[in-house]
């Protein structure tokens, strides 16, 4: 069997854990730079607040409900995270947890009795609860998408369900298939759910009794064929080695405010490819293409949250390297390249691409390899970087005064990474 | 009483180590037999932290506590794992606001202590643990 422990309102439940006079009274999580809401707790949904709808649409009614609003606190929402993580490695084993995302874990539960599954994820879900104070849903069947559909069940009966669906006889696969609407399949998206619905094909049900071979012609291929298998019971997607190394590390921010000058840009630019290049070390990799792209803002006043088509380039280097200098200097090039005057630019963002493990660089023949005095610098900088926090130590080229950095009036304290910002007890 | 189970199975902190960071005495001809003998150094997360995932910081702000040792600056290090039994200091939820107190039952209930006669006990009507209870203190940081 397979489970998914899946946080409820995760930003929300984080902002929660240090301000326990919130619990059920209705919260929202700002994006970066304050733009859109990004989590809601139950009772601000049924308030009708909107998720990824913007901030300023919303205000009206979260000012008239006294809807407590928090700026994004990634410090904080990234320590419960891993918090949340290693309770259920603790609790199942590390190699039977595969992290989804931030909020979202898939346990191995094949060595578990059958007759246990359900005291076992009540266990869980009260153990993570205890420890880390965010609250979580478990969905437990025999496989990934079933156990989402398990545990989107769980959630949307939270007092019934106590947050714990677990999936494990016919009839309760078939009643949770036949209530469950096939765009709220796991991996089932707008298009492709309107594609169903135009084959008569309305709940999980019926698509799981759709024949294979039909599927395999009329529902994309291999895409529809994996989604029935799931459906029936049968292992399609299996269980992942945590992903170790990515193969794209971008870097993308909304300006604080709209910027117009190619100087702040160019620090925003260089600042985005300091911090990607650090991320590139941190998996001991190297990339040979950085990508930049700047979005200017449309001009007209109605559209105020839209912004125009994005204007990207890339460059290829001669060989791959993870040394910042050698990765802002081109970035900043294609700035140069990039930019307008007289256009506004509402955000910008830096992509490293064709990534290597930095052990294997292919040399180039007519270029000297990266010198070893960099990498030094590089580990160096990392090092104080990451004992002092903030970016202490810093290439030039990122600027100083940083006009154009995030907005983030709503954010509560570091109280887990910082030793200035601990909740201060009476 | 479990402060004195000081090596837990859950612990995953500092103990990750590999045996090229344990600093050899770099000595040649004598000096060497050393480095049979060199050892991991003292680790203060060993002794203070026991369950990484669930242990946080707090810092003192007041006097309330001045009786059990705690004073206003100290570093509180709280533990949600532990259960709160009668006579532990504990980090309380009282009416939606966090607070440090010792925690007190007896026959007629249950009672939030100070350790200063300046605040009064605060006695609890009802006490839930899921409710009333965020953290055990398990020990406090204290700069002399």
């Amino acid at each position: 069997m397979k489970a998914i422990v899946d946080c409820n309102s995760f930003y929300c439940s984080c902002e929660r854990v240090f301000h326990p006079e919130l619990d059920h009274k209705p919260v929202v999580v700002l994006s970066n730079n304050d733009g859109c809401i990004i989590s809601r707790s139950d009772e601000a949904k049924k308030l009708g607040v909107q998720m990824a709808g913007p901030y300023f649409k919303a205000k009206p009614m979260i000012e008239k409900f006294g809807v407590s609003t928090f700026s994004s606190n990634y410090n904080l929402y990234g320590d419960l995270s891993w918090r949340v993580m290693e309770t259920l490695r603790v609790l199942v084993g590390k190699k039977n947890v595969e992290v989804y995302s931030v909020d979202e874990a898939f346990l191995d539960l094949e060595e578990m009795p059958s007759e246990k599954l359900q005291q076992l994820s009540i266990e869980i879900k009260e153990t993570v609860e205890r420890w880390t104070g965010i609250k979580v849903s478990v969905g437990v069947a025999p496989t990934k998408v079933l156990s989402k559909i398990a545990n989107h069940l769980a959630k949307k009966n939270k007092v019934a369900t106590q947050c714990v669906v677990v999936l494990d006889t016919e009839e309760k696969i078939n009643d949770a298939l036949r209530r469950t609407p096939v765009d709220d399949i796991w991996g089932v998206g707008r298009q492709y759910a309107e594609k169903l619905y135009r084959f008569q094909i309305n709940t999980a049900k019926d698509l799981q009794q759709m024949d294979i071979e039909w599927a395999k012609k009329n529902l994309g291929g291999v895409m529809g064929v994996r989604l029935i298998k799931e459906l029936r019971g049968e292992t399609a997607i299996k269980m992942e080695e945590e992903l170790v190394n990515k193969r794209m590390i971008a870097t993308t921010r909304m300006f604080g405010q709209a910027v117009d000058n190619i100087k702040d840009i160019k620090e925003a630019i260089a600042t985005y490819t300091s911090r990607a290049a650090e991320k590139l070390r941190r998996q001991n990799s190297a990339a040979r293409t950085v990508s930049v792209f700047i979005v200017p803002k449309e001009q007209s006043h109605n559209t105020y949250f839209r912004h125009g088509p994005t204007i990207s380039s890339y460059i290829t280097l001669p060989a791959a390297t993870s040394i910042t200098q050698e990765l802002i200097k081109p970035a900043v090039q294609l700035v140069n390249t990039l930019y307008e005057e007289g256009k506004i630019y509402k955000k910008a963002g830096v992509m490293l691409s064709d990534i290597v493990p930095d052990d294997s660089i292919q040399g180039n023949l007519f270029c000297a390899p990266a010198k070893n005095s960099n990498r030094l610098l590089m580990t160096m900088m990392d090092n104080v970087n990451f004992a002092m926090r903030d970016d202490v130590l810093k290439f030039a080229a990122s600027g100083t005064a940083r006009d154009w950095k995030m907005r983030q009036e709503l954010r509560s304290k570091r109280y887990t990474t910082r030793w200035n910002e601990l909740y201060e007890i009476k | 009483m479990d402060e004195d189970i000081f090596y837990g199975a859950a612990y995953k902190g500092s103990k990750r180590f590999s045996q090229w960071e344990v600093p050899t005495a770099n000595a040649t001809g004598f000096g060497a037999a050393a480095d049979d003998y060199m050892e991991r150094g003292i680790d203060l997360n060993e002794q203070l932290i026991h369950n990484k995932p669930a242990t946080f910081f707090f810092r003192m702000n007041s006097d309330s506590m001045i009786g059990a040792g705690i004073h206003s600056g100290d570093v509180l290090i709280v533990d949600r794992s532990i259960k709160a039994v009668t006579g532990k200091v504990i980090v309380a939820i009282l009416e939606g606001e966090l607070v440090i107190r010792r925690l007190q039952k007896n026959f007629n209930g249950v009672v939030l202590m100070a350790e200063n006669k300046k605040y009064a006990d605060i006695p609890l009507s009802v006490f839930d643990e899921r409710a009333n209870v965020w953290g055990v203190v398990t020990f406090t940081i204290h700069h002399l």
